[in-house]
């Protein structure tokens, strides 16, 4: 749920992370309730196992907790950080490879949509999964193969049985189409 | 993979879904640290990508998580405090130094310019002398990070420079027998660079792994061991050979720690240039 105000206007994710840093734990809740659902089940779909899901989602919200005054707003937003460090820490897992260790004022997420808001959220839901759904199936499956398995692009060529150029460009392909709707 | 001095577009899509080799990877990585306008694509393109969340099942995690997150905050909070305390200085306000010198009997009025000025010039001189000690160390690990950024900065340019050379190759490193891993070497002669990446077990205790050159004709050269260190860019290595060395293949094997200078254990990845 978004946090709002008595004017119904709904705080800025900056303004929580202002008060996590101050070590506000209502901020963090709230910011916690406003991406909970989407960190988790981007970690379901990548490990299919909830209890391993549930442990990327405290860790993440976690380590916003102890490391919110490197997050620099100007190199991204911090949704998109959370969606990015839910996927990467969920195939690390998925992969049996070391921790990911990546942090807070690494590896920016430019997000250009506004989905502080619950109604947003799920405007963008819809918009993202129509756009998902219309995509060719090679794209689609090429690009889920390597966003939610973490396959390596010769290892989506063996399965899917096209040649490397190819499952490249389809993966490109499908992002143009994806980032679409960020325009 | 380059454009010039910039990072291509594709690139930095592929690498933000994912799939593309480590070397590459870490290439990507190791410019796009030093570079701010692929940096700022690169934040595009994993928006884009971060997008996917949304074409996910919408899923809700168990209540219990949230009580079980803030719990977690709250005994780090309190680990902090508990560690902390003994570490902050004792406060001792101007009235207690008086309480102090008034309490203490005096035979000679003296006492009452001299303890205070004596007390005043210790506490001066303690302030001085730990303001000294802070600034030094300040510098002294400014100097270190400094030192490093350089170093890195060198690196990565040596790298941008290479993976852009129209006259690098690229070998592809295979398991020699019966081990496993893999691992892709970017070599130029004419820059007497090599550059190169590895998938392999972690090696057994007091043993390194170590990259040799093979050439066309003489013994192996060596090209690093492969462990952190100076020649190290993230997980990619960078070594200086001797230039214009005509390569005929590339092969890893395990030495004794810290490397050897010539190949004396198990070939662990082979690769013909």
């Amino acid at each position: 749920m978004a946090t709002a105000s008595a004017s119904g206007e709904t705080t800025s994710d900056w303004s929580l992370l202002t008060r996590i840093v101050q070590k506000d734990e209502e901020a963090l809740s709230a910011l916690y309730d406003r991406y909970n659902a989407l960190v988790f089940s981007t970690a379901k779909r990548i490990l299919q196992r909830t209890g391993e899901a549930e442990e990327i989602l405290q860790d993440v919200f976690y380590q916003i907790w102890e490391n919110a005054e490197r997050f620099d707003p100007e190199r991204g937003s911090l949704a998109g950080w959370l969606l990015v460090a839910a996927r990467n820490r969920a195939i690390s897992k998925l992969r049996g490879r070391r921790e990911w260790t990546g942090g807070l004022d690494e590896n920016g997420v430019s997000l250009r949509v506004d989905i502080e808001a619950r109604a947003a959220q799920n405007l963008l839901l819809d918009k993202v999964r129509s756009v998902v759904n219309s995509l060719p199936e090679g794209e689609r499956e090429a690009l889920e193969c390597a966003y939610f398995e973490g396959m390596s692009h010769a290892e989506i060529a063996q399965k899917t049985g096209q040649p490397l150029g190819t499952v490249k460009t389809r993966i490109r392909s499908a992002m143009l189409t994806l980032k679409k709707v960020l325009t | 993979m380059t454009n010039g001095e910039h990072i291509r577009e594709e690139a930095l899509e592929l690498l933000a879904v994912g799939g593309l080799p480590d070397g590459d990877s870490a290439a990507i990585q190791a410019h796009v640290s030093e570079c701010h306008e692929c940096a700022s694509r690169l934040a595009e393109s994993r928006g884009g990508a971060a997008l996917l969340a949304f074409a996910t099942k919408p899923e809700t995690p168990a209540g219990t998580i949230k009580a079980e997150l803030l719990a977690r905050i709250r005994a780090s909070r309190e680990r902090e405090e508990h560690f902390a305390w003994p570490l902050r200085p004792k406060t001792i306000s101007g009235s207690e130094v008086a309480e102090y010198v008034t309490s203490r009997k005096t035979g000679n009025w003296l006492k009452w310019i001299l303890v205070p000025a004596a007390v005043a010039l210790a506490l001066v001189s303690l302030a001085l002398s730990w303001q000294n000690r802070r600034v030094s160390q300040a510098l002294a690990k400014q100097r270190q990070a400094t030192q490093a950024l350089l170093s890195e900065r060198e690196g990565t340019n040596k790298l941008v420079g290479l993976l852009a050379a129209g006259d690098t190759v690229t070998v592809k490193l295979a398991p020699a027998s019966e081990t496993i891993g893999s691992g892709v070497v970017k070599y130029n002669g004419r820059m007497g660079m090599v550059v190169y990446s590895a998938q392999l077990p972690a090696a057994p205790a007091g043993k390194s792994y170590q990259m040799w050159l093979v050439p066309v004709s003489g013994t192996p050269i060596n090209a690093g061991v492969m462990e952190k260190g100076a020649h190290a860019l993230g997980s990619v290595w960078i070594a200086e050979v001797p230039v214009n060395t005509e390569a005929r293949a590339f092969a890893v094997t395990l030495e004794p720690a810290g490397g050897m200078p010539q190949p004396t254990g198990p070939k662990v990845l082979v690769g013909a240039s």
